[in-house]
């Protein structure tokens, strides 16, 4: 059991921050066969955009925002105008300033510039695997570090296979299909009440409605008449319990 | 349009985002943004996965693999399987003729 003062030693190569990163590291290990599929389908669909291997990891390198990513492939093949495809990606992304408005706390007494790095490291998993440490970690920094480096090993390990792999594939495969298996994958964990199930079906009927929509607009038709019926529903089932 | 301006405009729209919440301190969204939030991830991605699957000129069979596919990331939760046998599945119904 540590002191209560060694809550705020986050300087690298102390004797608090090794231990700490190493066990943030090892606590994200059983999301490393999840991250590794789904990073080789990032890099594939970066591909299959028309990026060049190099353009697709530079974008991973980057970005680095998992559904983001996906989204943009998936917007840049299909010739949407720029303004959308990242107009898309932002609102997806915004989840990230939740989460790390929640991770701040741990951050307290971090210096700046590394809380920048810290900031690019920030993923839904790393955040996942941070929220879910043991109430007794005394460096929760570190810890998340330690998550975080890992998680970045893998996905960026696994989209520069994808692209390498993606740009040798002849392209008679339906490789583009593993971007919208990919996509499911992501939906199935989320349909899990009611009102997610309802907003999912509501945005897919008007966004399929609305596919004679130039730039793509029945994508944010369809997601904006997902969410409005999915908040409606969940009030309604607030009131009625 | 050039890619690297995809790229940059990627990477504007992704790190200060990031960044906003542990500089501005702490986030106090009212509730109905956060439930607005809550329900842009799956809206998003059944607008954008559906009418692309439906509007393939080969939509049967990728129906039916997507159906297989979800299934078994449901019943597995992994994705893994999931993707593999979504594949499978879409060999199978090319192979058979559909």
């Amino acid at each position: 059991m540590r002191h209560p003062e060694d809550m705020t030693e986050i300087i690298p190569h102390s004797p608090q921050f090794r231990p700490a990163f190493w066990r943030g590291m090892r606590a994200f290990t059983p999301l490393v066969p999840g991250v590794v599929p789904f990073s080789m389908v990032a890099g594939i669909a970066a591909v299959q955009a028309g990026f060049t291997p190099a353009e697709s990891i530079a974008f991973s390198l980057i970005g680095y925002a998992g559904s983001a990513q996906l989204i943009a492939s998936q917007m840049v093949t299909s010739h949407a105008p720029t303004v959308l495809i990242v107009l898309s990606s932002l609102i997806v992304n915004l989840r990230f300033a939740m989460y790390s408005a929640s991770l701040l706390p741990l951050f307290v007494g971090v210096p700046l510039p590394r809380r920048w790095l810290l900031a690019y490291g920030l993923t839904d998993q790393a955040y996942a695997v941070t929220m879910g440490r043991p109430v007794t970690e005394p460096s929760p920094a570190a810890y998340y570090a330690g998550a975080a480096a890992l998680m970045w090993l893998t996905w960026q390990s696994g989209t520069a296979v994808g692209a390498l792999v993606g740009a040798k594939i002849p392209s008679t495969w339906p490789l583009d299909f593993a971007v919208p298996l990919s996509f499911i994958a992501l939906l199935v964990p989320v349909l899990q009440r009611r009102p997610q199930v309802f907003a999912a079906i509501v945005s897919a009927v008007v966004a399929v409605a609305a596919h004679g929509l130039p730039f793509r607009l029945n994508l944010i038709l369809g997601a904006v008449c997902g969410v409005a019926v999915g908040q409606l529903m969940q009030r309604w089932q607030a009131k009625s319990v | 349009m050039s890619v690297l301006l995809v790229i940059f405009l990627m990477w504007a729209v992704t790190y200060p985002v990031r960044w906003l919440g542990l500089s501005l301190g702490r986030l106090h969204l009212p509730p109905f943004w956060l439930s607005f939030l809550q329900f842009v991830p799956v809206s998003v991605f059944a607008a954008l996965v559906v009418p692309e699957v439906l509007g393939s000129p080969e939509w049967p069979r990728r129906l039916v693999a997507c159906m297989v596919g979800g299934l078994l990331m449901w019943r597995t939760g992994s994705l893994a399987p999931g993707i593999l046998g979504g594949f499978a599945a879409y060999w199978v119904v090319r192979g058979v003729g559909f």
